[in-house]
């Protein structure tokens, strides 16, 4: 196969000529370009999710059966339809002693189809994108679910511990490697002075809006609006540089979402939501030991590697749902992801805020962020955090999201959801896109 | 919740921060491996065994804790960062130790970045009082503070000596101390025990004696207050301070260690037993390391045995015996014992009882009078042949008063007495006082030491000091002068010693 680089933009793209001679070929004769990718894309049809905060009386299996019967309600399916499931948590093993989640999942579906657990909704979702278009499965079950708050009092120090003991050892906290990327991050650029100040408003921006844009989200943990003036007081209190509301809380929820093979969509809908792109990256446990402390290398490779796979650019994207544990991983993905130059996102927000229409500006386009409160409002239960992404990009492009649907001058066609493991350990990028049949 | 084996592992390798380097590239890890990353399979076999245990490292960022994690409440407010080696061939987490934060004051982190830092071996976190206690020395302390940076450098011997003796010493005291009336005592952070100070005066004593720690064929560590009723603190010396050669294959040391306990003259009793080991033929070239130990314990003022509270310090001292460049030849030694129940500490009780009936007489001054006499006796000397005398130090009347009844001036017991600096810190309390006159001392000073140990007994040495003393004390900076006098202690009150003594 002969294969040669074409330059687009400022990315570049592998291009593979038998394909394009096809693609033409078949516009020719009245098919859209969309649907002419290497491999089919699996379609989500269906969403469903509970709310996030505490749910102190309902079991995790309690969880993810509400958040099942609502995605397969609107994907309009019955339990026997399932060839099989990926189901995430991050530690249910620990917060509840629960081993073989297959199990849970098995007894509440009556179904004896393979299952396979894995630790972050983006890494199930992944795993069944790879077996839809592998041809092994039609319809698959992704899953995710957490309860954090039955291990409230010895949270932190699980969380620290197996994001990487050796921090943990040191001394380190979920928090702590936040302030310390911020100091890199700080110093790496020179910010100094107003520029500083002017930092530490654009990350207290970033809670200010997602907690805006939650009040209109009804499964959001925190449906309040917060001031600039409570962001910056809070930190003020603490002494700190990053404080009680630059960080995402504690939470319990499921999400689920119905993967399928495009056919089955097609059959379903005029409207369907691809996966257009699925990768992911790693990198070291370590913080202190990684090379780039400014960012996440793993956010950055699985966004090329993304944009790769749906032969799309960075400037395609329309929406996106960051992975803002605190303000300021909204902040640093916007710089991995390449929406923002590097050193530049903080003046990026506050531009976009001093009169925040619903977006950011970014190189000049509109990107829509977090429509839904990211993580610090509509909540972090770890293993369903990223189907909650999902959901809401998918409602977003279906333009199903009621009061928080986002305006677009063009057609709203492409979304991209970043969602981590650990402290960037692991990054997952799904580019999702709509496309009319 | 702990296990054995992760403690294991994780103590060997973070107790020492241990790592590699490639033999190719020269790319460093914290955290030994076998084969380098960017070399790939032709690495393998290169690698080089590296550890960062006695280098200076460099604190690039860090920011301050305030609400730890479940493990670390205790230490309150703290400051944590990325400590790099080596100019950041290696970054490690870190934290620092020996630092009272006021939780409530602004404290501007940045004026701790691009500092120099030192590695210490501290207790790692808080575990349950049935847990074996975690260690680590990813715990750092600024450069420029107390405690400076020494290398660690192996000398070869130059001058074999015909009689035993000291080759080398340390001492360990902390920054913090309480002041009452004319007394300073030195009170442990709340990350210190008598396993971290043991270790950290065990490493000085390496530093001054140049000594090749694979060497080391015993290591003795005299306590009263090990924090284990059984595990020995010595093991954890001579693995920390890699003592006998290692057996990497086995993960063992080929060294004896041993704990022992007699009160306050846990360590001195053993020093006639080091100087014979060393002296026995076949094991020449060989040394033994003997440390005394304590975070002296004593109940609080309100309750019985609260008296001691006045009166106890913490820190370790060490003392390296060999036959090669010796820089104290033992002359003889003396030692007497009665079965006198002056002060004890029953099994599972927290703290010391004191009697009172006979601290004094017939304790200490019968025991330690009657070692040091016979051994003047026994070796001829009148107090005028000796420069310095030094005894065990629970308070400033008794060694005066055992001193002077001896016939000694103060110009002979006064360089040694070291009590209204440090406190009593029991096991390594008379060693201090035998280390602030090696400090000062010339060669051919006679040096007699008397120790004391509740129970009863007293050990009394006389030793000679060679002209080899001269040229190892440039090795040492952490000297007796330098840990009483000096700009960085940090003076606590007695709420906070209370705490930071209970430690962690």
């Amino acid at each position: 196969m002969i294969l040669f680089f074409s330059r687009e933009g400022n990315s570049k793209h592998l291009i593979n000529p038998v394909l394009e001679i096809l693609k033409v070929w078949r516009s020719n004769i009245g098919h859209k370009e969309s649907e002419f990718l290497p491999h089919p894309c699996p379609a989500i049809i269906g969403v469903g999710r509970t709310k996030f905060g505490e749910h102190y009386e309902k079991e995790p299996e309690k969880l993810i059966e509400e958040a099942w019967l609502k995605a397969s309600q609107s994907a309009g399916i019955e339990r026997r339809n399932l060839d099989a499931a990926y189901i995430a948590d991050y530690f249910l093993q620990l917060t509840n002693k629960i081993g073989i989640e297959e199990g849970f999942i098995s007894e509440l579906t009556e179904l004896h189809v393979p299952m396979e657990k894995t630790r972050s909704f983006s890494s199930a979702l992944l795993n069944a994108c790879n077996a839809i278009q592998s041809g092994r499965h039609d319809i698959v079950l992704v899953g995710g679910v957490e309860k954090m708050t039955d291990r409230w009092e010895k949270i932190r120090d699980d969380l620290m511990l197996l994001e990487d003991p050796w921090s943990y050892y040191a001394g380190c906290t979920p928090e702590a490697n936040h302030e310390l990327m911020l100091r890199e991050y700080i110093k790496e650029h020179g910010i100094v002075g107003e520029r500083l100040e002017a930092l530490n408003v654009a990350l207290a921006q970033i809670a200010v809006k997602n907690h805006k844009q939650a009040l209109k989200n009804e499964y959001a943990q925190y449906q309040r609006e917060i001031s600039l003036d409570n962001v910056l007081n809070e930190r003020q209190k603490a002494h700190k540089p990053l404080g009680l509301y630059d960080f995402a809380p504690v939470s319990d929820g499921a999400t689920a979402i119905i993967l399928a093979s495009p056919e089955i969509a097609k059959k379903r809908s005029d409207t369907i939501i691809c996966v257009a792109g699925s990768a992911s990256a790693t990198d070291y446990v370590t913080f202190a030991a990684r090379q780039e402390r400014t960012g996440f290398i793993a956010s950055s490779t699985a966004m090329k590697s993304a944009l790769k796979m749906a032969d799309l650019k960075v400037s395609d994207i329309q929406i996106a749902e960051l992975y803002d544990q605190s303000t300021l991983l909204e902040m640093v993905s916007l710089e991995d992801l390449g929406f923002s130059k590097k050193g530049m996102a903080w003046t990026d927000i506050n531009e976009s805020c001093k009169d925040f229409q619903g977006f950011y500006r970014v190189n000049g386009k509109e990107l829509f962020v977090n429509t839904n409160g990211g993580l610090k409002a509509d909540g972090n239960p770890l293993g369903a955090t990223g189907g909650a992404q999902i959901c809401e990009v998918v409602t977003q492009l279906k333009g199903e999201a009621g009061d928080r649907q986002v305006k677009t001058d063009k057609d709203l066609l492409f979304g991209c959801v970043l969602e981590l493991e650990g402290f960037g350990t692991k990054a997952y990028v799904h580019i999702l896109r709509r496309g009319d049949s | 919740m702990s296990s054995e084996p992760i403690e294991r592992r994780v103590s060997y390798i973070g107790d020492r921060l241990k790592g590699s380097k490639c033999g190719i590239c020269g790319k460093e890890y914290f955290r030994p491996r076998d084969y380098c990353g960017t070399c790939g399979r032709k690495s393998f076999g290169k690698m080089q065994d590296i550890d960062f245990f006695y280098d200076k490292g460099e604190l690039e960022v860090c920011t301050l804790i305030k609400e730890p994690t479940n493990r670390f409440i205790k230490l309150g407010t703290y400051v944590y960062g990325i400590v790099s080696f080596h100019n950041g061939k290696v970054r490690v987490p870190s934290r620092l130790t020996d630092s009272l934060l006021n939780n409530r004051e602004e404290i501007d982190v940045s004026s701790f970045e691009g500092r120099e830092v030192v590695p210490r071996f501290r207790r790692r976190y808080a575990v349950e009082q049935s847990e074996i206690i975690p260690t680590i020395s990813l715990a750092f302390s600024l450069a420029d503070g107390y405690y400076p940076h020494q290398e660690h450098e192996i000398v070869k011997p130059k001058k074999e000596s015909e009689t035993p003796g000291i080759v080398g010493y340390g001492v360990y005291t902390p920054k913090f101390r309480i002041k009452e009336g004319t007394i300073e005592r030195s009170v442990p952070f709340i990350d210190e025990d008598s396993i971290t100070a043991a270790v950290e005066a065990g490493k000085m004593a390496l530093v001054h004696s140049g000594v090749d720690p694979s060497l080391v064929a015993k290591v003795y560590v005299g306590s009263e207050s090990n924090p284990y009723a059984v595990k020995p603190i010595a093991s954890k010396v001579a693995q920390v301070l890699k003592l006998g050669e290692e057996d990497k294959a086995e993960g063992v040391q080929a060294v004896d260690a041993v704990d022992t306990e007699f009160a306050c003259k846990a360590a001195t009793s053993m020093f006639k037993d080091a100087s014979a080991l060393v002296y026995y033929p076949g094991v020449r070239n060989h040394y033994a390391m003997v440390i005394g130990t304590d975070n002296s314990q004593a109940a609080p003022r309100d309750e019985i045995g609260g008296e001691l509270d006045f009166f106890v310090g913490y820190g370790a001292s060490s003392f390296i015996f060999g036959m090669n460049d010796v820089i104290a030849e033992i002359e003889g030694w003396c030692s007497c014992t009665s079965d006198t129940p002056d002060f004890w500490r029953r099994d599972q009780e927290p703290h010391p009882r004191h009697g009172g009936r006979f601290t004094g007489e017939p304790a200490y001054f019968k025991h330690v009078s009657n070692a040091a006499r016979k051994l003047m006796d026994k070796l001829r000397f009148q107090p005028n042949d000796i420069n310095y005398f030094v005894s065990h130090q629970p308070n400033l009347n008794f060694p005066i008063k055992v001193a002077t009844e001896l016939g000694f001036k103060q110009d002979q017991y006064m360089p040694g007495l070291k009590v209204a600096k440090f406190g009593n810190t029991y096991s390594g309390s008379s060693p201090i006082g035998l280390a602030a006159v090696l400090d000062i001392a010339k060669p051919n000073d006679r040096i007699l030491i008397a120790s004391y140990g509740s129970g009863a007994g007293s050990d009394a040495y006389s030793l000679i000091v060679t002209d080899q003393i001269v040229g190892k004390r440039s090795r040492q900076k952490f000297t007796i002068h330098h840990q009483a006098q000096n700009q960085n202690i940090e003076y606590v009150n007695y709420e906070t010693y209370r705490r930071l003594k209970l430690g962690m």
